[in-house]
């Protein structure tokens, strides 16, 4: 058995799993955080997406005992206790998500991306989210919703004026 | 994923010193960015997975980007996103920089490292061809030191290196005199997103000049005036490893930089592969490939040779 502390969300967690442990078999099974979800398992549909020290990562490639001492935030981590994130906002506005078992992924490559880059255009966006995989939606509302969640951001009106 | 001990390496010393110590007695992987490994284990059968995990990821020492006296040493554990946001690299090499993003995803790029992509060795992988084309140096760390070998020398074929079971992959450097040799990179996959190249290609070559009377006859003033010097093309996908393209580069060795020049290089490079058919492309469609991207990335060069006049 390895023991892996992380910071995960802003508090400090720690676990004993054993050394083939992903990180995230740890958050869901040992720290109960189930909101990054097993997909593909294989690094291809990025649901398991959690940032790692300021960087989206595949948790499902990542080895729990590599993130010891780490910083982890995932999509229980974006909103408060009485108001959504801005990007979780934005996503129910514009309907960006349907069945929702991408959006834990794509919610958290949007926060990596605007936390680096405030004012995305939309192929940065584009690329952002080339590693999530949406089988609803066709990420035309996604991709709306992240430009209104960067305007929110940045303290600019949602809308558009002109 | 079946059970296995696991260890973490300092740095790059201590790394050797447990490989020496277990790699004996015991079957040893090396974990670096996982991205590979991980994905391999899941699926493998019990006879091909590790007793011991030994994790170099945070090894500090194989994770710089720097100018030395030999040329420009890239650590094999900096990620594909470090290439990526390089300076260093950005300005000297921007193929490096293009390969670097048509891996994978950001999330895979983040974790991805440079030596990972270049030990786990298959065909395609986008790290190879711009580094051959660059006549790059892997640099191994073994129980006796360092030892170089060139990095077209460091595959045996299909996901089989070199490397003993009590080595790792350091470093890689590129030759201090090819340091901003103007090179370009191109993949070609089924979609821009998290696809395998069907064919990838790295063209590099230097901007020479003809003497005053001139030797060729081409047409465009312009291009009278440049001549290929060590041109150098890298073909990936296409054969066991990234191979280079002798013959297309002898061709133009000397040669005027024209596009018929180009376009012939490009077809004398499907010459030096040996592409497969398989249900991504049949070998047909990757010759044409071949001879369509060397054209293009000796284009690319040519471009950013320019520029940099």
């Amino acid at each position: 058995m390895v023991t892996v502390t992380l910071t995960v969300n802003g508090e400090k967690r720690t676990a004993s799993v054993p050394p083939e442990t992903t990180l995230l078999r740890m958050l869901r099974d040992n720290l109960s955080l189930t909101g990054a979800k097993l997909g593909c398992d294989v690094g291809d549909c990025g649901a398991c997406t959690v940032i790692v020290d300021g960087r989206p990562v595949n948790s499902c490639l990542m080895l729990a005992a590599q993130a010891d001492g780490r910083t982890v935030l995932t999509i229980e981590g974006l909103a408060t206790a009485d108001r959504l994130h801005p990007l979780q906002k934005a996503f129910e506005n514009y309907g960006s998500l349907q069945c929702g078992f991408c959006g834990p992924g794509v919610l958290m490559s949007a926060k990596a991306l605007l936390d680096e880059n405030p004012n995305p255009t939309v192929p940065e966006i584009r690329d952002a989210l080339g590693g999530n995989l949406c089988r609803c939606t066709g990420y035309s509302k996604m991709i709306e919703a992240i430009q209104v969640a960067a305007r929110t951001l940045r303290g600019e009106p949602a809308e558009k004026t002109a | 994923m079946r059970a296995f001990e696991f260890v973490t390496a300092k740095d790059s010393n201590h790394a050797v010193a447990l490989l020496a110590q277990h790699s004996v007695s015991a079957k040893v992987r090396i974990v670096a960015g996982g991205t590979d490994m991980m994905a391999d284990l899941k699926f493998a059968p019990a006879s091909h997975c590790p007793d011991l995990v030994v994790d170099i990821s945070r090894a500090e020492d194989l994770k710089n980007i720097a100018v030395t006296e030999k040329g420009l040493s890239i650590g094999a554990l900096v990620t594909h996103n470090q290439i990526m946001r390089s300076p260093l690299i950005r300005d000297m090499f921007p193929a490096l920089v293009d390969a670097a993003h048509t891996i994978g995803a950001v999330q895979t790029r983040n974790l991805g490292t440079l030596g990972g992509n270049l030990v786990t060795g298959v065909p395609s992988m986008d790290s190879g061809p711009t580094l051959v084309a660059l006549e790059a140096i892997a640099s191994i760390a073994g129980p006796g030191g360092r030892r170089e070998v060139p990095l077209s020398e460091f595959w045996l074929g299909p996901r089989k290196t070199i490397l003993k079971p009590d080595e790792l992959l350091a470093e890689i450097i590129i030759p201090k005199q090819n340091l901003n040799k103007p090179t370009h990179f191109l993949k070609f996959g089924l979609r821009k997103g998290q696809a395998l190249a069907l064919v990838n290609v790295a063209a590099s070559f230097r901007v020479g000049s003809v003497s005053a009377d001139g030797f060729h006859g081409s047409t465009t003033a312009e291009w009278d005036k440049d001549i290929f010097v060590a041109p150098r093309i890298a073909l990936g996908a296409v054969a066991p490893k990234v191979v280079r393209a002798l013959k297309a580069e002898a061709f133009l060795e000397g040669k005027a930089v024209t596009p018929e020049n180009m376009a012939e290089a490009g077809q004398v490079a499907v010459t030096d592969c040996k592409p497969i058919s398989d249900f991504r492309a049949s070998a047909e469609y990757r010759k044409d490939l071949v001879a369509i991207l060397t054209r293009r990335a000796l284009e690319g060069a040519y471009e950013l040779a320019k520029a940099k006049r």
